[in-house]
């Protein structure tokens, strides 16, 4: 025991020399590239938005699904004042539902993904397009709770998953309305553009996900679909007791691959892509990675399911003065290099106030007027003979 | 008969000033019954506006009126209340003097009818007296003016005065027996609506009877006086589209008007039949549909010509009510012309089967439509079906009207030359029945 003790110290201080070792050779590089990478890259805050946009008992599963999502995403360490979960109907405590106040994931009722503290932020007929794109945008009116807002910065990751009945390009919503690919890219990059994501992960299981993702054009996007265009996704079970399908294939699996994970897992998005192969699913499940940048084997999956906290522990003094001097002087530069645009070299709005457009108005031409009253006299005269001309001479 | 006339004259103008400065204008002019996309006032004041700005205001779908009209507002745009209410009261004088002069031929061929002993020996009660046709006149300019319908027409400013206005003209030209005015009034009223193309036939005959040309196809004189009459009326009508193009240098006001007349684009609800068809249609069957419903408002001319051309003044009148429930975009100032000249017809009011029925339908259905209206676009708690079901149920009686009325005519004819208590050959009694 002492023994082992004594390694460990021995061993720590040997780890310490090597470090302190390390740091000198590395010089002013090492540690500070390091603290760099810390502060530079990677998220700091963790956000979900949830969708369920089917409504009736038969589509009992799609609320499943999400909130099966919920259920993970929550137990990995997302707060429910980051999620914002939409559901479409209230399956829970649906007349039809034998078990009030449950939602089951499978048959047998083993798990109530319920729970006892779900919190939905947009339910029932809230759950609209417009009201999903003005979450996504931040485009809300000002006496939107804060529980309905999804108050992302430039360094959150959020989760975005999607369930539901859809066809290519489009996903349906309550049964009365659409939201279309070319909608959601455009939402997408309009959230790039305000800065409102980091890294983003979209999951859609609906049938003919993989054309919900086709349209995407905004970076640090990382797509999953159950379904390829012209497949459909399938049901995984029904309940006799219930009487309907209680989940999704592809969420089943995705439900049964989360978990196993907890939030100290190094399980990476690889994995993710090979839940619910095609014999499993039926379907054939797609991803796209095209425009994230980082590689999918270096991406946890604790950095969209999980709120894990980046914490390194170093018992070095990192100094930041030098840093923090460079760092001021290259601010007021970058600033100056650019010009700020005053609002009114954008829009010349003293042009426009103070310039009457120029009225030209419109004459009918002469001759028009000639012939037409030539044409009139000629009638008149035709018809009440000539004799009357001396009255007007 | 002048001062009774002025009193009326007086009278119309008097409700139609009230109305324009009440409240209930803007909601007026606003309904689709009383405005369609051809002769709304909002659309008049949008392509005058859009020509002041440079564009021709053919551009776009807005507006769908002829050069003529463009060159008629464009000065007279200020005092457009004034000119509306001028045209609805020439109107009037134009009816009044054509029924006077129809009157007068009416009663000229009964009496020489009676000395050339056509007529059976019973039918006295069924000879008309200048007594008690002295008021007729007074009466259809009281009809026309008083109408509600010409009066909502009036107030909302649709063009569809001035086109009642062109079209009263041209048949006081033909039944005063001017074959030239008459022919360029109907190229103007055609030029403006295309449809009144149809009235060409009911005129020619109306000429024809008036020079005592019969009306046979062997007939040297007949053909010759024919060809004249559409040698003008064609002339005219050339003339008059070419004296538009100089207005605007460029032919675009003949998609914008008669393409649009004809294939119907615009959807919106009228009290027609054609929308809520073309609504529904799928793309590839609307042609053939296009051109079965316009063919349906030109077909009736040549059978009535066949039965009705020894009364041809009868024949107008059918064949302007057909045109103002079949044309493509009708509104109420189009029925408030036809109905104008039912005093005309009044002696056949014994004849007629159908007409508490129908006046009842009419007036149900006139109250009906702002109601269905309201709840269709504004409740949510109808649909279109609602409002398609009142279209049809009007056009239905007015439908029935002239059906009525036509039975009535022909009944009457019958009666006059064959007696009013037929029997069959065994001696009982008969019934007439129209096939």
């Amino acid at each position: 025991m002492a023994a082992a003790l004594l390694a460990g110290c021995w061993f720590r201080a040997a780890a310490a020399a090597l470090f302190l070792g390390c740091y000198r050779a590395a010089l002013a590089s090492g540690v500070q590239d390091q603290a760099e990478q810390f502060f530079r890259s990677g998220h700091t805050n963790n956000w979900a938005v949830l969708v369920c946009t089917s409504r009736f008992w038969f589509n009992y599963r799609h609320v499943a699904n999400t909130l099966s999502v919920y259920r993970s995403v929550k137990r990995l360490g997302i707060p429910d004042s980051h999620i914002v979960l939409m559901l479409a109907d209230d399956m829970a405590c649906n007349p039809r539902n034998p078990k009030p106040a449950t939602v089951f994931s499978h048959k047998n009722m083993e798990l109530n993904v319920y729970g006892d503290d779900v919190e939905v932020d947009y339910r029932s007929y809230e759950v609209t397009v417009e009201n999903f794109l003005r979450v996504l945008t931040g485009r809300i009116p000002p006496s939107t709770p804060r529980s309905k807002r999804l108050l992302s910065d430039d360094r959150s990751n959020i989760l975005i998953y999607m369930t539901g009945h859809g066809g290519n390009g489009f996903l349906k919503f309550q049964d009365s309305e659409e939201i279309t690919n070319v909608e959601l890219a455009d939402a997408f990059e309009q959230m790039w553009q305000k800065r409102r994501y980091n890294e983003l992960l979209f999951i859609i299981d609906t049938c003919q996900g993989a054309s919900m993702y086709e349209r995407f054009y905004s970076p640090n996007i990382m797509a999953l679909a159950s379904s390829q265009v012209g497949e459909d996704s399938l049901s995984h079970q029904p309940d006799l007791g219930i009487g309907v399908h209680l989940m999704d294939r592809y969420t089943f699996y995705v439900l049964e691959f989360l978990e196993e994970i907890h939030p100290a897992s190094q399980t990476n998005m690889n994995d993710l892509f090979q839940v619910c192969p095609k014999s499993l699913c039926v379907s054939t499940p797609g991803h796209r990675t095209d425009l994230f940048q980082r590689d999918p084997q270096s991406v946890l999956i604790t950095d969209f399911f999980g709120s894990v906290r980046k914490v390194e522990i170093t018992t070095e003094a990192i100094s930041l003065d030098r840093d923090l001097a460079g760092f001021e002087s290259k601010l007021p530069k970058d600033e100056l290099a650019t010009e700020p645009l005053k609002y009114a070299e954008q829009l010349p709005v003293a042009q426009i106030i103070h310039q009457k457009p120029k009225q030209k108005d419109w004459h009918p031409p002469g001759g028009f007027i000639l012939g037409l009253w030539a044409l009139i006299i000629m009638v008149f005269f035709r018809t009440y003979g000539i004799k009357h001309m001396k009255h007007i001479f | 008969m002048a001062a009774p006339l002025v009193l009326v004259l007086l009278a119309a103008v008097t409700v139609r000033a009230a109305l324009y400065r009440s409240s209930l204008a803007a909601f007026i002019s606003e309904r689709v019954e009383v405005a369609s996309p051809l002769n709304a006032w909002k659309r008049v004041v949008e392509g005058l506006a859009l020509l002041d700005l440079g564009v021709s205001p053919y551009s776009g779908a807005v507006f769908h009126e002829t050069p003529l009209m463009i060159y008629l507002f464009h000065f007279l745009i200020e005092y457009a209340e004034l000119v509306f209410m001028i045209t609805d009261v020439l109107t009037a004088i134009a009816l009044y003097l054509a029924i006077q002069d129809f009157n007068k031929v009416v009663f000229k061929k009964q009496k020489l009818l009676i000395e050339l002993d056509k007529y059976a020996p019973d039918v006295a009660e069924l000879i008309r007296t200048p007594m008690e046709m002295h008021y007729i006149p007074l009466k259809v300019a009281l009809f026309y003016l008083l109408n509600p319908y010409t009066v909502l027409s009036c107030v909302a400013k649709s063009t569809c005065a001035i086109n009642n206005t062109v079209i009263a003209f041209f048949i006081l030209a033909t039944i005063k027996g001017s074959a030239f005015l008459s022919a360029v009034f109907l190229a103007l009223a055609t030029y403006q609506s295309l449809y009144p193309l149809t009235l060409f036939a009911p005129a020619l005959l109306y000429l024809l009877q008036r020079q005592f040309i019969p009306i046979k196809p062997k007939s040297k004189s007949f053909w010759l006086y024919t060809v004249q009459y559409a040698a003008l009326y064609l002339c005219s009508l050339v003339v008059i589209i070419c004296l538009s193009f100089f207005l605007l240098n460029s032919w675009d006001f003949i998609p914008s008007v008669y393409g649009f007349i004809l294939s119907v684009p615009d959807l919106t609800p009228n009290i027609g039949l054609f929308w809520y068809f073309f609504a529904e249609m799928f793309e590839h069957f609307s042609l053939f549909f296009v051109c079965v419903f316009q063919i349906n408002v030109f077909f009736y001319t040549i059978p009535l010509a066949i039965k009705l051309k020894e009364h041809p003044v009868f024949f107008m009148f059918v064949q302007i009510t057909i045109i103002s429930i079949f044309k493509s975009y009708p509104t109420v100032g189009d029925i408030a012309l036809y109905m104008a000249f039912l005093p005309v017809w009044s002696h056949l009011y014994r004849f007629l089967r159908n007409i508490f029925i129908l006046s009842c339908v009419l007036v149900v259905c006139s109250f009906l439509f702002p109601v269905l209206w309201h709840l269709w676009i504004y409740a949510g708690s109808a649909n279109s079906n609602f409002y398609y079901a009142i279209t049809l149920t009007f056009n239905v009686g007015q439908i029935l009207l002239i059906s009525d009325y036509f039975y009535a005519f022909l009944r009457r004819e019958y009666y006059l030359t064959h007696g009013l208590h037929l029997t069959r050959q065994d001696g009982t009694e008969a019934m007439l029945v129209l096939k």
